[in-house]
């Protein structure tokens, strides 16, 4: 087992109003894992997400990765360990404006080297990028800017930053959720392609079609994962957590 | 390294970082400018300080001077010649300076100096308008006054002594270019009798016959100081309308050994100018004017006076001027020379009235002498600087909020790093290494530009005078210096540059605790 959430509880505060989006929520990812959790919009999905990646702590329960327990490292142990063992792979790509898509791929990694060592390992790690970058198939995109990208193109360029480090696990937030059918199909191939390289994913999506290419899936519903059962239905329309709560 | 890297990217790819780059610019150029030229303005102040004086002065604090500065002459002569160069004796006073058959009145401090002996314990030789271009026809003596003519082709002509020492000026000057504008115009001619004020030039003489000749009564000299007498043109250069050797008359006061006022009416001393002087201290040479030492000490009553039982009071001088020799350390010699003067005093048999004299003296180094003036200078200096740098902490603010609206603008990108890994240090590094960065390039710019603003600021002047002339900040005949100072140390250039980097950097510490301070979940919400 490499990740593993038990019993998350986590609660925003949205005005004057307590929203308890995760209520006992527990989940596990085996290496090689393929796991979907589908939601409705405003379910808490992302805020899962963020849990298992340590952007975030719960409120209560533990998120545990590879035996160790995330939720109380220290903060640099766990920026750390979102550098090295976390890829995140965002709906809206979240890709640096200022700078080229090979240097975007570059930037975990330059996170992860302090000034002198970065200078030894700078040519390692282009070469490296650059691989990546062939692999999602941006070789030629490498010096243009995001804005010069299309959706898919953006996407790919963030799955490859997401790679540099070759993370244990790679987080996925609706990677799909901000493009057309087919470009979102062409990703989807791309994941199940590093999947079956042996790349642990856990995506978060709405769409049932994401969720298929899954090995297992698992639905969050009133702050608590359930294992997905086809009969429960074909969609997931979008729920305002605070609805729920008051529901 | 990422920080480095984000630093200077955002650096060429953000307009605001202009801004940024462009207020720090200003700020150390105007701070730089200031420093330089009121530190050029002091240093100036300072060397010309230290040519007023010899190196240590035997100074009297009363007016009626000090005795026995003969003998002690000698006994520094005799026990200390390792240290002492030369010395020569100075009297001053305050008296009423007048032009004969002119208007012209004004209050002055009359200096009395052995010229011979003056000239080497100071700079007070270099300051000397005739005296440079006619070397050693200067004198406080008994003298007439030299009348020029003109010669069979068309020059003038002047008694003999000046044409000789002119010649051996043009033997000892290097500059061609210097020879060649005296010859286009050697001097001002002032036509004999001269009834009306001469022609202004940089050398008036009376020019009558085909004779040269000295004419008049015979009267000590007098050298006056330069702003004292006359007007400067808009160049800086002084427009003398007085002939050299035209009668003045100087009224003194003479003051009792014991301070009292002696004689009814004030000493009326009828004198020839002999040259003018600029020591470059408009404080000065507008009120200086210096006869001689053995003639103004019998004026003023200062020489030896009969007592009631037949006695005679000893001399007296105001200050002894004491020259050191080359490569004697000033405060050394000053605890040399003051041991010398109370162990010299101690030898003598004196009167109570002497005793109490001597006690007023005080052997002073050139600095302490004209420490007043210089802390002066200093503290205006320090005050203007001070004006100056509080309005560049406008610029620290600026910077502030430029990257207070940098990490606004930037939070999603700020979640996005952390997401990456980034610690919320290395978030506020980021911008700190922006500002350092930014500091560093404005730090640059800046002193390029007030390197080329200060080096240029005479002829930016000349050029906005001549837009219009009320835009002359720099006025030559109201400050003792013909030019604005126009060089920047090193030293300043560095240190106004190294505090505006660390100025920059303290402008971002805020915003850059607020960037490390984003919360990744909510930044990457963030639209």
């Amino acid at each position: 087992m490499l990740l593993r959430a038990k019993n998350i509880f986590k609660t925003y505060t949205l005005g004057r109003s307590e929203v308890r989006v995760l209520r006992g929520a527990s989940m596990k990812a085996d290496k090689g894992e393929f796991l979907v959790v589908l939601g409705a919009s405003g379910s808490g999905k992302s805020t899962l997400l963020h849990l298992l990646g340590a952007l975030d702590v719960p409120d209560q329960g533990v998120v545990e990765f590879d035996g160790q327990n995330v939720t109380t490292m220290p903060t640099r142990r766990r920026d750390t360990y979102r550098n090295a063992q976390v890829g995140f792979i965002f709906q809206f790509y979240h890709l640096l404006p200022e700078f080229n898509v090979l240097e975007n791929v570059l930037m975990a990694r330059m996170i992860s080297q302090s000034g002198l060592s970065w200078l030894k390992v700078r040519r390692t790690a282009i070469r490296e990028a650059a691989e990546i970058l062939e692999r999602v198939g941006l070789s030629e995109r490498a010096k243009h800017r995001p804005r010069e990208l299309s959706g898919g193109e953006r996407q790919r360029v963030a799955i490859a930053r997401a790679l540099i480090n070759n993370p244990a696990i790679l987080l996925a937030d609706e990677p799909t959720g901000n493009l057309d059918a087919k470009i979102g199909e062409e990703i989807l191939r791309l994941l199940t392609a590093f999947n079956e390289a042996g790349q642990t994913i856990v995506m978060v999506t709405h769409d049932l079609h994401v969720a298929s290419r899954a090995h297992r899936r698992l639905e969050l519903k009133g702050g608590v994962l359930h294992p997905y059962r086809e009969s429960d239905g074909t969609a997931f329309a979008s729920l305002h957590p605070t609805e729920e709560v008051a529901r | 390294m990422y920080k480095w890297f984000f630093a200077w990217r955002y650096l060429h790819t953000k307009l605001i970082a202009l801004f940024g780059v462009a207020s720090v610019t200003l700020c150390v150029a105007m701070v730089l400018v200031v420093l330089s030229v009121m530190g050029g303005f002091l240093d100036t102040v300072r060397e010309r300080s230290r040519g007023l004086h010899s190196e240590i002065v035997l100074s009297g604090r009363s007016m009626q001077g000090f005795p026995f500065y003969e003998e002690f002459e000698g006994y520094l002569a005799e026990h200390l010649p390792h240290v002492v160069r030369a010395t020569t004796p100075e009297i001053y006073s305050y008296g009423i300076f007048r032009v004969k058959d002119t208007p012209f009145t004004k209050m002055c401090q009359v200096m009395g100096i052995r010229l011979q002996d003056y000239v080497k314990v100071n700079d007070f030789g270099n300051g000397l308008n005739y005296d440079h271009y006619y070397p050693g026809t200067t004198h406080l003596g008994l003298q007439q006054m030299p009348v020029a003519a003109f010669s069979d082709v068309d020059t003038f002509l002047l008694p003999k002594d000046y044409m000789e020492a002119n010649a051996r000026w043009r033997n000892r000057e290097t500059d061609p270019q210097k020879i060649d504008a005296f010859d286009r115009r050697p001097f001002q001619p002032a036509m004999y009798p001269f009834q009306t004020v001469p022609v202004p030039g940089e050398r008036v003489f009376v020019l009558d016959s085909s004779t040269p000749r000295y004419e008049g009564t015979e009267r000590y000299g007098v050298i006056v100081g330069s702003d004292l007498l006359f007007q400067r043109n808009a160049a800086g250069k002084f427009e003398r309308d007085l002939a050299r050797g035209a009668e003045v008359v100087v009224a003194v006061l003479p003051i009792s050994a014991t301070g009292n006022p002696m004689g009814e009416p004030p000493v009326k001393i009828p004198l020839r100018y002999a040259d003018d002087s600029r020591t470059g201290i408009y404080e000065i040479d507008n009120v200086s004017v210096y006869v001689d030492f053995d003639m103004l000490q019998k004026r003023l009553a200062m020489d030896p006076q009969p007592l009631v039982d037949g006695s005679m009071t000893p001399q007296r001088a105001n200050q002894l001027m004491i020259g050191l020799q080359p490569g004697v350390d000033l405060y050394e010699a000053k605890e040399v020379i003051a041991a010398a003067w109370d162990t010299f005093c101690d030898s003598l048999r004196l009167t109570k009235l002497d005793e109490s004299l001597i006690a007023e003296a005080d052997v002073l180094t050139w600095e302490d002498l004209q420490r007043p003036f210089i802390n002066a200078v200093e503290k205006e200096k320090v005050l203007v600087t001070f004006l100056f740098s509080l309005i560049s902490v406008v610029a620290i603010v600026l910077l502030g909020c430029i990257f207070y609206m940098i990490v606004e603008k930037k939070t999603r990108d700020i979640g996005t790093l952390k997401a990456l890994g980034a610690s919320a240090r290395g978030v506020a590094s980021i911008f700190i290494s922006y500002a350092f960065v930014i500091g560093i390039v404005g730090s640059i710019l800046g002193t390029i530009v007030g390197c080329l603003f200060v080096w240029n600021i005479n002829t930016i002047q000349d050029w906005l005078a001549a837009l219009h002339p009320q835009l002359r900040v720099w006025s030559p005949d109201v400050y003792s210096f013909d030019k604005i100072p126009e060089v920047v140390k090193s030293v300043d250039a560095l240190c106004v540059g190294s505090i505006a980097v660390v100025s920059s950097i303290v402008g971002s510490l805020i915003p850059s605790y607020l960037a490390s301070r984003v919360w990744p979940v909510q930044a990457l919400r963030y639209e």
